[in-house]
């Protein structure tokens, strides 16, 4: 009897074994990542701070700011992101103190082949790790700097280790607990390559809102060179062009988004005020018109506009 | 909390309707017209527009009350509501409990440092580096 519950027992063990490194298969990569990515790839220039107590969110900021040029530490960061009543930072406060030092701060899409590229691509990037399970969990920030395809290797800058590594699939299961949750840092002008329109329209948004759109002016110019036909970014360039006291360019800039998207009523309406101000009521009109007709939060706006203007 | 939402909502909901007022009076002077800035199309992309307005600066009071409760520096409490985007704003407005706050490795205790040390070993969690 009791050599059949023993039995019994070291069956269920096994099974319960089994059942959770069923959990741990390799996180699967694209073939065209294996073809399209060096080998190796492993950022050194990117320094090392060793994490105290539950610093690890401002110990990782200061090591992407350091590696970008921006001249700040630890001690300087944990006021600004750290929240001493949850022993530890959160992910908007992550992103916004990366704003508050005049670098901005893109959410990468949550795919190991999207941070791997980012990694070939010379962009260390900001990962949230749970190191732990759902149920007792432990939240984490580490720097990932470098990979290696043939032992399929993270390499990250993480804690108190200056250079961790990890297997991908260890690695995708304490990422995966975050929804894959990570960031690249990068200064006003340029836009790293490989994020999607979606985040950057957010991001260089976000920036435009601490710092103003003149200074994001350069931003939005690199955005649209690198997403010609998206309406929104023609639209938000044109924003930036009018603030820098670039009528014509704004207009331009504005008459294309209404290209991109008929519908796009904001635009209509921006480039119908712009054109009111630089007196061409005839043009203004036009615009004004087809601002007025389309449905949306602008249309009011626009009819007010279109009636004044009639009333002259 | 509660009195100070339901002041700071007055307050707005006036002075929404009372900047509102001329406009609807006179209808004139489209050359004081401003354009429509990115950050409120994209918020409609996400949402309706005025209100919205109104929940962002509630959200903005109700972050800072927050951030002095979780023992932020008051010198920088001021500094840290400033940088959030509205969208950001919002997010830490309604969900700052449930936000996962990364910190690091911290001791466990010793049930769940067995059941942890062996997802360690087999790849799942990288609570223990020492298992590799």
């Amino acid at each position: 009897m009791t050599y059949l519950f023993s039995n019994a027992r070291f069956a269920g063990v096994f099974i319960m074994l089994l059942l959770l490194s069923g959990c741990a298969r390799n996180p699967v990569l694209l073939q065209s990542t294996y073809q399209a990515l060096p080998p190796h790839t492993e950022i050194t220039s990117v320094p090392f701070y060793a994490q105290t107590e539950f610093q690890c969110g401002p110990a990782t900021l200061a090591m992407v700011l350091n590696h970008q040029g921006v001249d700040t530490d630890v001690e300087e960061l944990i006021p600004q992101v750290f929240l001493p009543g949850r022993d530890g930072s959160v992910q908007p406060e992550m992103l916004a103190t990366v704003r508050r030092h005049e670098q901005l701060a893109f959410p990468i899409r949550g795919t190991m082949d999207a941070l791997l590229n980012h990694l070939a691509a010379g962009d260390p990037v900001v990962v949230m790790q749970n190191l732990s399970l759902p149920i007792y969990p432990m939240w984490h920030y580490a720097v990932a700097i470098g990979y290696d395809l043939p032992s399929e290797t993270l390499i990250l800058r993480s804690g108190e280790i200056g250079r961790h590594t990890m297997s991908f699939s260890r690695f995708d299961a304490t990422w995966a607990r975050t929804e894959r949750w990570g960031f690249v840092v990068a200064e006003p002008g340029t836009l790293p390559t490989g994020i999607t329109a979606r985040n950057a329209l957010e991001a260089l948004s976000a920036y435009e809102e601490a710092h103003g759109p003149r200074a994001t002016l350069s931003s939005w110019q690199a955005f649209v060179k690198r997403h010609p036909t998206n309406a929104m970014g023609q639209f938000a360039l044109g924003n930036a062009l009018y603030a820098d006291q670039q009528p014509d360019n704004a207009r331009k800039a504005f008459e294309r988004a209404t290209e991109l998207d008929e519908k796009m009523g904001a635009a209509w309406l921006n480039l119908g005020l712009l054109l009111l101000q630089n007196d061409a009521p005839d043009a203004a009109r036009e615009a004004l018109t087809q601002a007025a007709a389309l449905e949306g939060s602008w249309q009011e706006k626009a009819r007010l506009a279109l009636d004044s203007l009639n009333n002259d | 909390m509660k009195t100070l939402r339901a002041y700071l909502s007055t307050l707005l909901i006036a002075a929404l309707v009372i900047t509102s007022l001329p406009v609807a009076a006179a209808p004139t002077a489209p050359q004081s017209m401003d354009l429509v800035s990115t950050q409120s199309v994209l918020a409609a992309d996400r949402a309706g527009a005025d209100r919205e307005r109104i929940n962002e600066i509630l959200a903005r009071a109700d972050v800072q009350d927050q951030l002095v409760k979780q023992g932020v520096d008051l010198d920088e409490v001021e500094a840290r509501v400033a940088s959030l985007s509205d969208a950001e704003a919002q997010q830490m407005a309604d969900q700052l409990e449930q936000l996962p706050a990364g910190a690091g490795v911290v001791g466990a205790l010793f049930a769940v440092f067995i059941i942890l040390l062996v997802t360690d070993i087999l790849g799942l969690t990288d609570v223990y580096p020492f298992t590799r």
